[in-house]
């Protein structure tokens, strides 16, 4: 060859921002090639299932005339859903749905993907070592941006379709689609500015999880209140598009502008920032550790304090918005005289019936919620050893189940904390705006009734990470299903025997149904059972490390 | 009497074999080097004398207990330094030293103040700011903070620069002199040889070689150059001579100890016009150790 083959990168046609992205793209696919097709198998899976179930159970007109009546005006499915167009077509039953699994799946997909191949990498510092390669300053934001784009394309995709084999009309299927794919790009947006935000990969997932939170409470609480709330949530643009019903596609418009916008001011500080730097800079801290710091408790309090003020404002605050909605749920019933024929009565006691109703469809989901949480911090156990810190404390006196117990403690506490707060922020919503404070005993009661269900949950993660060290992940998979089978098992149709592998499904539904003892007495012990073998196991067995 | 005696230990992970037929015995009151290059079997052997993980077969004695069963009160008489330094990205180091240290059952500290002054390390900074050799000295203060019949150092001063590797040599000839017994893994041969009294040479999982130095020099071959008067051609025939290196009058060779004396007679007869004979270093045992390896 010639001289020309060694020029250097000053002459170099190449050497733009961006190079170096395939390369990325390619590592990024290859450390994904598991992880992305369950993503989708698991959300996709969900998604089809339920579209094909729906069709058959409204099969006539007057069938699907009741679902309009009926979910189509209540609270709870204004509240989780938004206000979705056509309600009185098959199309927009579907739609409704799927709505929950299928948007806030995408956005969580997009925002775990994108964290993990962004500040994940430079967090650990396996992206210096791919800068000091011939790769661009924005690759890989490009690579992550490319890569979140993809994976909610093919979402959207397996959405659409399998709209399309449902028989739904093709326009609808594929507005429906494209408003979703673009809810998933808007939030793949707003990841990679808080991955500029934040220098920890878990602070990033904090910012970006609190703004899925946002956005879907803003378009659930406009849509309950039928305002312009609605137009403040990237949610309720994708919603706004009117798939099965109008079909207007400029709200398509303003998700793209907004993830524009979005896109430029990250690449701005991508541009201005170090590498491995945040715009929330390390301040020095105590040069000696405080009293508490003495014993594996509290080094675990300390260890999840970020983790655990984070959920404890979150979902105080979740609490508060449903708590504040809760007064305008009889409304609905002068709006729609036929919602008293569905809870079977009338006048004051059909209002109470529908709060009732309203307040255990709550009480149910933020237990799933808090499931998340107790799943974390039980995994933290997981993450402290493969990182080798388990190593450090388990070489002083402290015992293995000690350091173990530590930690499932905190855990276990901390639901039970967050489960009261949650009850609080409930009473405190519906005082503030409703200006009665008696509910506070009843909804903090209320919302301690579903709280075995979340314990069960922390303890089988307690029981993997002792017993299946490398497999104790499978707890998330716990928390899906559980979601699932809150969101979708009774569409769906799934037979007793699979709901009952979820433990929420052998609660009393309080308020509706009077407080039962004996399952609450029995998911109890099952979560010690559990919580007792996840710690014989792991005295049994050897201690990870790397 | 023993500190550490591992005997016929073997620990396998799936169808890798980590530890194969281990033997090692460290006395009470020596500082041993533990030598081997990189997957040979090392900080397996330390996790093992940790109890984090257990054996397959074999027996394991450390301060008189079996680790696997009595970790928490051996741990008390402890102190370990892990290879690679993980710490909590949100404390800071003086956090960490003190969690540890507590939890080890106490703090000296006098020692602390001393520990931090002599590494040079800022206690108040976050453990995510701190550089690969600052995170070193974090798990060294730890662990040099506290009083400890034995240490575990596993390659302690990977990241650590030559004056503060010097510091580190200096705090470990202290705490030989308080009585500690210490087992320092190395793949860095002059610290090993500055420090052991004993030295273990691992390979594949088995222990190949062990002794002092003395010992281990005596098995092996001293290096000879010398010039002399005419050339020193006939020395290939000489027992135990190795590869012999011509250049003009002068002859680079090796020998095996016990061969020196007919070797050295070999070279007087031909007129010696300088001689120079050093003992083996470290590197050279290792390279001989090693030798089918590295030569192939």
């Amino acid at each position: 060859m010639s001289a020309t083959s060694t020029t250097g990168p000053a002459t170099s046609p190449a050497a733009s921002p961006v190079t170096g992205v395939g390369h990325l793209l390619r590592l990024v696919l290859r450390r994904d090639r598991l992880r992305l097709p369950l993503w989708l198998v698991g959300l996709g899976g969900s998604i089809v299932a339920s579209a094909l179930a729906v069709p058959p159970i409204y099969d006539t007109p007057e069938k699907v005339a009741g679902y309009a009546r009926t979910v189509g005006t209540s609270p709870v499915s204004y509240l989780m859903s938004g206000r979705q167009a056509g309600l009185d077509t098959i199309g927009g039953i579907v739609a409704n749905e799927i709505s929950q699994v299928a948007q806030l799946g995408v956005c969580l997909m997009v925002v775990f993907l994108v964290v993990r191949h962004t500040r994940a990498e430079e967090e650990s510092g396996r992206a210096e070592l791919l800068r000091s390669t011939v790769v661009g300053r924005h690759a890989a934001t490009l690579a992550g941006l490319v890569y979140g784009v993809t994976a909610a394309l093919l979402l959207a995709a397996i959405t659409t379709t399998s709209m399309l084999a449902a028989d739904l009309p093709a326009g609808g299927s594929l507005t429906y689609g494209v408003g979703l794919a673009l809810l998933g790009v808007a939030y793949t947006a707003i990841t990679l500015v808080s991955v500029q935000v934040s220098t920890s990969a878990r602070g990033a997932l904090g910012l970006a999880g609190a703004a899925v939170a946002v956005g879907y409470l803003v378009r659930g609480i406009g849509a309950m209140q039928d305002n312009a709330l609605v137009w403040l949530s990237p949610f309720g643009w994708a919603q706004g598009m009117d798939a099965f019903g109008d079909e207007r596609w400029w709200p398509a418009a303003l998700l793209l502008a907004f993830t524009a916008l979005l896109l430029a001011l990250a690449a701005r500080l991508v541009a201005h920032r170090d590498f491995g730097g945040g715009l929330l800079a390390t301040r020095p801290g105590p040069p000696r550790a405080s009293r508490l710091l003495h014993t594996p408790l509290g080094l675990a309090v300390r260890l999840q304090r970020g983790l655990l003020t984070g959920w404890a404002v979150g979902l105080f605050l979740l609490g508060v918005l449903y708590g504040a909605v809760i007064p305008t749920v009889p409304d609905l019933i002068a709006s729609n005289p036929d919602m008293a024929d569905v809870v079977g009565a009338s006048g004051q006691a059909a209002e109470d019936a529908l709060v009732d109703a309203f307040l255990a469809y709550i009480f149910l989901f933020m237990a799933v919620v808090a499931c998340g949480f107790v799943v974390a911090s039980v995994l933290r156990l997981n993450a402290e050893e493969e990182a080798g810190r388990a190593e450090v404390v388990l070489a002083t006196p402290v015992s293995r189940t000690s350091w173990m117990a530590g930690t499932t403690a905190v855990a276990l506490v901390a639901t039970a904390g967050l489960t009261v707060l949650m009850g609080l922020g409930l009473a405190v919503g519906y005082a503030v705006v409703s200006g009665e404070w008696d509910q506070v005993l009843p909804q903090v009661g209320g919302q301690l009734a579903y709280l075995p269900g979340t314990l069960v949950v922390g303890a089988l993660a307690v029981a993997l990470f002792g017993l299946l060290p490398r497999g104790a992940g499978v707890a998330w998979t716990a928390v899906a299903l559980v979601a699932l089978q809150v969101v979708l098992g009774q569409l769906l149709g799934l037979p007793d025997w699979v709901q009952a592998i979820s433990p929420f499904w052998h609660l009393a539904a309080v308020p509706t149904d009077d407080f039962e003892v004996v399952p609450v007495v029995v998911l109890v012990g099952i979560a010690a059972a559990l919580v007792a073998a996840g710690l014989w196991g792991y005295r049994r067995r050897d201690a990870v490390a790397g | 009497m023993a500190v550490i005696e591992l005997h016929d230990v073997v620990k396998t992970f799936g169808t890798t074999r980590a530890l194969d037929h281990l033997d090692l015995t460290v006395e009470q009151g020596e500082v041993h080097g533990f030598l081997g290059p990189n997957g040979a079997g090392k900080s397996t052997t330390i996790r093992v004398l940790l109890g984090l993980l257990r054996t397959d077969s074999g027996t394991v004695t450390m301060l008189g207990g079996d680790p696997w069963h009595d970790a928490p009160t051996l741990h008390r008489r402890l102190a370990y330094v892990p290879g690679d330094v993980s710490l909590w990205p949100n404390l800071t180091g003086g956090e960490v030293i003190d969690v540890l240290a507590r939890m080890r059952g106490g703090l000296d500290e006098a020692r602390r103040r001393e520990m931090l002054e002599r590494f040079d390390l800022d206690p108040s900074k976050k453990a995510r700011t701190y550089s690969k050799g600052n995170r070193q000295k974090v798990a060294l203060v730890a662990a040099l903070a506290s009083r400890a019949d034995l240490y575990l150092l596993d390659e302690p001063t990977s990241g650590l620069d030559p004056l503060m590797e010097a510091e580190f040599q200096e705090a470990v000839l202290e705490l030989k002199d308080e009585g500690a017994t210490i087992l320092l893994s190395s793949h860095i041969l002059a610290e090993a040889e500055a420090l052991s009294d004993r030295i273990s040479i691992i390979r594949a999982g088995r222990v190949v070689q062990t002794g002092t130095l003395a010992q281990l020099r005596h098995l092996t071959r001293t290096t000879v150059i010398a010039e002399t008067d005419r050339p020193a051609t006939g020395l290939a025939t000489v027992p135990g001579v190795h590869e012999p290196e011509l250049h003009g009058n002068r002859v680079t060779f090796d020998v095996d100890s016990d061969h020196l004396d007919e070797a050295v007679r070999a070279l007087s007869g031909l007129g010696v016009r300088s001689l120079a004979a050093h003992p083996p270093t470290l590197e050279e045992l290792f390279l001989r150790q090693y030798g089918d390896e590295v030569t192939a």
